[in-house]
């Protein structure tokens, strides 16, 4: 994947401190994984428990934008960026060769009605569009000084 | 290849009514088990159940879309489908995703089936 790949709206503000990267068969049984993921990244970044959960569920809805609730021979990218004060994460589907486009629509939607509100809720910023051919969503969580440890 | 993830659903009457006990984590790939279990009391001819949600740790969108699912297809039947919610962090998603304004929600099992 090429840099312009994870390249997202407002990222060029973000001084990156680290950054994971997770590749994995687009299929519903291991988005368990993903989650797992999103919220080691948050404990490592110290985030607190109440943004570690939210970025849980997030991450969840995000990887539902991109893969869709069906298992599909693609797989899912995802990049998990974290800086002082916010962690990014950049979800890609690739879908196999053999499978060819996945999607009509030219941009990746979010799953469903409560799958928006859900990220509407719990995030800063994100969005949604195509890379390439492949479905991609991204999504911004800043710290709250609340949960600061 | 075996499920990774903690669920669980299990059945019993209280009272006449049926009670689902979900424990773990209903996400996608879950939820269609839960909906299952919905779409059976529906078509063994009950029209108000109770789902019992507080051992649960994660729900996303998916799962709320089968409970609303089986809301819509039992108060169309003229029943009900309750909810027993308990962990703040299960409320949240109700709250945010504004189904707390669809849903009778309780704060036990007692309650949603004497309701």
């Amino acid at each position: 994947m090429s840099d312009a790949t994870w390249a997202v709206p407002g990222n060029d503000v973000l001084h990156e401190r680290d950054h994971v990267e997770l590749s994995l068969p687009a299929r519903p049984e291991l988005l368990f994984l993903v989650r797992m993921t999103a919220a080691a990244v948050a404990s490592r970044a110290d985030f607190g428990y109440d943004q570690i959960e939210d970025l849980r569920l997030a991450i969840d809805e995000l990887a539902l934008t991109v893969s869709g609730d069906e298992a599909t021979a693609g797989r899912l990218q995802l990049l998990f960026k974290w800086t002082e004060d916010a962690i990014e994460v950049v979800g890609i589907y690739e879908p196999d060769e053999a499978e060819g486009p996945r999607r009509d629509l030219g941009v990746a939607q979010p799953a469903n009605e409560l799958s928006a509100r859900i990220l509407d809720a719990l995030v800063d910023e994100h969005g949604a569009d195509v890379v390439g051919g492949c479905p991609r969503a991204w999504l911004r969580m800043r710290r709250r000084k609340a949960s600061r440890q | 290849m075996a499920t990774e993830v903690n669920f669980e659903v299990t059945e019993s009457d209280r009272d006449g009514v049926p009670l689902l006990s979900v424990r773990g984590e209903v996400d996608v790939s879950t939820a269609p088990e839960l909906r299952e279990r919905l779409l059976a009391l529906a078509e063994g001819g009950k029209t108000t159940a109770v789902v019992d949600l507080s051992e649960v740790s994660f729900v996303d969108s998916t799962a709320l879309g089968v409970l609303v699912s089986g809301v819509k297809r039992l108060r169309s039947e003229g029943g009900d489908l309750r909810l027993v919610v308990t962990e703040p962090r299960i409320s949240k998603v109700f709250e945010i995703t504004g189904l707390t304004d669809v849903f009778k929600i309780y704060p036990s099992a007692d309650e949603a089936v004497r309701a």
